[in-house]
């Protein structure tokens, strides 16, 4: 137990370089690109006394390493700062924002996995069989299906012309979620509640996000699955499991699924970062109140300090899951150990 | 399977539960967003829109016109100079909290917007030296200088009165949250009950009302990301009326349904070429008088905007006072006049006039790269003239022309008042021309200028406002391409859509049958 503390708190510390490293990188390009803040904020008739007054007001006329010591000073006090463009803490919008996006990229990744791993099971299973061709063919092709376009084709096709789900948003106009919302996570909200249809006006308006979200990228969890299950399939242990007459069923899902999940759940890792990416183009295209969204507009804006805080939260979450994953290990091998 | 079937079961009868009682609200959609819920520093178009609904002023557009008619004012008297007006107040009338509504709130609203200095406080403080109680109902606006625009000034937002029991006199307010008690209190025909920036704002009618009851009780409005998703929506019928703004081809598309009424308004804002005029070799008004002549406006309406648009033959748009189709003299796709004006100057097949063409790809919308590029093969329809087209992000844009990095740029216009002045200063005016990277300064032009802001006489106005659009022909610091048309599109059930040139979208006006 001890060494499982150690391990959080080395990991937990490695986070801090990672996300300082990150956010000197957005600092830079931030101010490297052309565009300036101020120019954006301010009417198209500003005079030139009102923008100077208002970049000394934003502290953008002190040197860039000033202004970089001060953001990291803030920072380590755990203040974002405050935003450009809205008089606002850049914390208030994140805090509003970021449940939506962990709901929407909980669940896509939750079909993600869901059609990924029983999908690239299946196909290892019938290897060259046509089964196999097309799962792989699928695989191939929802990868390179960009996601707003995927997103579209779901709301014309299922929205639209079917009309079984909404297009848009994260519940119905007249649910009036502003009713209902405490913590922003809007499933435990209305269940907290006991609000049953605005539970399942919350759960059908995940699942066409969702299904973008997940279904891009569950062609890299077939073709990850696919290629575990082939090599665990050629295991002695799988042999002798056959040799012992236990049903093929059996043998592929119950000996060697469970095996080959370990690096799965590495990449699980990894691909959450791409989830995150790919949750900025899904909002968008379904008008998700996300940070993804809030990221695109503040960027247009030239909102430095939202942008970094964004940032910093991304870091920190693709930095967490990356540890939760890692703690995953021990549940699924029982050889390793922390 | 027993257990998923009975799962989408209750999913569905909860969904069914939740369309109850959906005709008594209006959901609208929209792309548009809201900034700061504060008439001190709110300084666009849809928040304002919003400040029009939950607010009053002391005069108003009657809906659908250009028509000004005295609202939370009862009348006006205007000295002789001109640089003092006296606005009679209507009595007993309440705030949405009950609060009485009187001379000194419309003092204390005004002083706070100069004090504050938010974006539109030059609206108050260019023009308004004080503002003077004379008693309960009376108030004295005491001028910095003879104006005649002031009625319409005080139908603009910044001026509407707010509950002083509410706003913080010394704070600008970000969101209604920040408010005592969490919501705008102010004199509308609705309270803005709740509102989740970027996902939605709900209206309720105010029971304090001095006005006529509204048509809906409650309104809602959800916000957009793209305007795609939008038209989906609308569509789906997850909303009952789409606004702002639609792609080119959505409007097409659902001007041919017929299960939309579609509302067309010629909106207030106007699109122009923009000519840098102190540096770049645009300096040489012939050279601008060229380029101008060179223009198909309505090439450019049917190609890029499917003729949703209407070509502009003068900075003052159509439908308002003293506009004139002065650009009509010069002609669309004139060749022959640009190619007697170039070859006059020494241009050639072999030395053509070159420039770059500058657009901004997202702050206009998806069109603005499609309007550059038939532009530019419009110029290049003689051989004199060769562009390279260049485009920057709208940050970045501001800065180019204010660096005079630009010489020939795209701009668009939405008025801060409606008032020509408002279409004619800001580019031709030394001022207002340097802040739009156009850099024009003529003392005679700033003097025309100062004539009409002062006067109060219609007709020095309108003679003044003739001379001016006829002279633009010839300088062409501008050239008007077209002025913008919005369209609404809503259920059949809905009617009462009345928005006019004002673009001010009065919610108490819509109906559901």
């Amino acid at each position: 137990m001890r060494h499982l503390a150690s391990y959080i708190l080395t990991r937990i510390l490695l986070a801090i370089p990672m996300v300082f490293i990150m956010l000197t990188i957005v600092f830079v390009v931030l101010r490297v690109m052309p565009g300036d803040p101020v120019n954006a904020m301010l009417g198209a008739h500003a005079p030139q006394r009102v923008i100077d007054q208002k970049k000394e007001e934003l502290g953008l006329n002190k040197p860039i390493m000033v202004q970089y010591v001060e953001y990291l000073g803030k920072l380590v006090r755990l203040d974002l700062g405050d935003s450009m463009i809205f008089k606002q803490k850049v914390s208030q919008p994140i805090i509003e924002k970021l449940p939506a996006t962990i709901e929407l990229t909980l669940f896509g990744l939750l079909v993600s996995l869901g059609i990924g791993i029983p999908l690239g099971a299946a196909a290892a299973r019938r290897r060259r069989s046509g089964g196999d061709f097309g799962i792989r063919l699928y695989a191939n092709v929802v990868y390179c299906i960009p996601v707003f376009w995927m997103g579209l084709l779901l709301q014309l096709f299922f929205g639209v012309w079917l009309g079984w789900f909404p297009v848009s948003g994260r519940t119905s106009p007249r649910m009036e979620a502003s009713v209902f919302s405490k913590t922003g996570f809007y499933i435990v909200d209305t269940l907290r509640i006991g609000n049953l249809a605005a539970f399942g006006d919350v759960m059908w308006h995940l699942v066409l996000p969702s299904i973008t979200l997940g279904v891009v990228l569950s062609g890299i969890f077939v073709r990850l699955t696919r290629a575990n299950m082939l090599d665990v399939l050629k295991s002695d242990y799988i042999l002798a499991a056959r040799a012992r007459g236990i049903p093929e069923r059996r043998v592929v899902y119950n000996h060697g699924l469970r095996n080959a999940l370990i690096p799965i759940v590495t990449m699980l890792g990894l691909q959450f970062s791409l989830l995150l990416a790919g949750a900025i183009l899904t909002e968008s295209t379904f008008s998700w109140p996300g940070m993804g969204r809030l990221l695109l507009e503040r960027i247009y804006l030239r909102d430095y300090p939202t942008i970094q805080g964004v940032i910093v939260v991304y870091t920190l979450v693709v930095s967490a899951m990356s540890l939760l994953v890692d703690l995953l290990y021990a549940a699924i091998d029982p050889r390793v150990k922390y | 399977m027993k257990r998923l079937l009975a799962i989408l079961f209750v999913l569905g009868l909860a969904l069914s539960v939740s369309s109850l009682g959906a005709q008594s609200t209006l959901v609208y959609g929209t792309t548009d967003k809201v900034t700061d819920m504060d008439p001190a520093s709110a300084y666009d178009f849809h928040t304002w829109e919003i400040f029009q609904n939950v607010s009053a002023g002391l005069m108003a557009y009657t809906p659908g016109t250009t028509n000004l008619v005295p609202a939370l004012a009862t009348g006006y008297t205007v000295n002789a100079k001109g640089d003092e007006y006296t606005f009679k107040l209507r009595k007993g009338v309440k705030f949405s909290n009950g609060t009485p509504f009187n001379a000194a709130v419309v003092k204390w609203n005004i002083d706070r917007v100069a004090k504050l200095n938010g974006d539109p406080a030059a609206l108050v403080t260019q023009y308004v030296k004080s503002v003077d109680v004379v008693d309960d109902y009376t108030v004295k606006f005491v001028l910095t200088g003879p104006l005649s625009y002031l009625p319409a000034l005080v139908a603009t937002p910044t001026y509407f009165p707010m509950d002083p029991s509410v706003f913080p006199v010394d704070k600008i307010v970000k969101d209604v949250g920040e408010l005592k008690g969490g919501e705008i209190v102010a004199l509308g025909p609705y309270r803005l009950t709740s509102f989740k920036r970027d996902e939605e704002a709900v209206f309720e009618a105010n029971p304090n009302y001095w006005g006529k009851e509204p048509g809906i009780k409650k309104i809602i409005i959800r916000y957009f990301a793209d305007a795609t998703t939008m038209r989906l929506a609308l569509e789906k019928g997850e909303i009952d009326l789409a606004f702002k703004s639609m792609n080119p081809s959505d409007v097409n598309d659902l001007m041919k349904s017929s299960k939309y009424n579609a509302v067309k308004i010629p909106g207030p804002q106007i699109r122009y070429l923009c000519f840098e005029t102190s540096e770049s070799v645009f300096k040489d008004k012939k050279l601008r008088q060229a380029v101008a002549a060179l223009i198909n406006r309505p090439e450019i309406n049917q190609k890029v905007y499917l003729g949703q648009n209407a070509p502009l033959y003068s900075m003052i748009p159509m439908g308002m006072s003293y506009h004139t189709d002065d650009w009509k003299t010069v002609g669309d796709g004139n060749i022959a006049a640009a190619e007697n004006i170039l070859k006059g100057l020494g241009y050639t097949k072999d030395k053509p006039l070159t420039f770059d063409l500058w657009y901004t790809p997202s702050h206009y919308g998806d069109p603005e790269v499609n309007m550059a590029e038939v532009l530019k093969a419009q110029l290049e329809k003689t051989p004199l003239v060769r562009t390279t087209i260049k485009s920057a992000e709208w940050a970045t844009y501001k800065q180019q022309w204010n660096n005079k990095q630009m010489p020939v740029f795209f701009l668009g216009w939405y008025p801060d008042y409606i008032d020509p002045d408002d279409y004619t200063s800001p580019f031709a005016q030394t001022e207002g021309s340097k802040g739009n990277g156009i850099f024009f300064s003529s003392k005679a032009w700033d003097d025309m200028f100062i004539m009409e802001q002062q006067t109060t006489k219609d007709s020095v106005r309108n003679s003044t406002f003739a001379k001016m659009q006829k002279m633009w022909t010839d300088e062409a610091m501008t050239v008007p391409i077209y002025q913008g048309n919005l369209y609404i599109f809503s259920k059949k059930n809905v009617t009462g859509v009345k928005i006019g040139p004002t673009l001010i979208f009065n919610y108490d006006q819509l109906k559901l049958k």
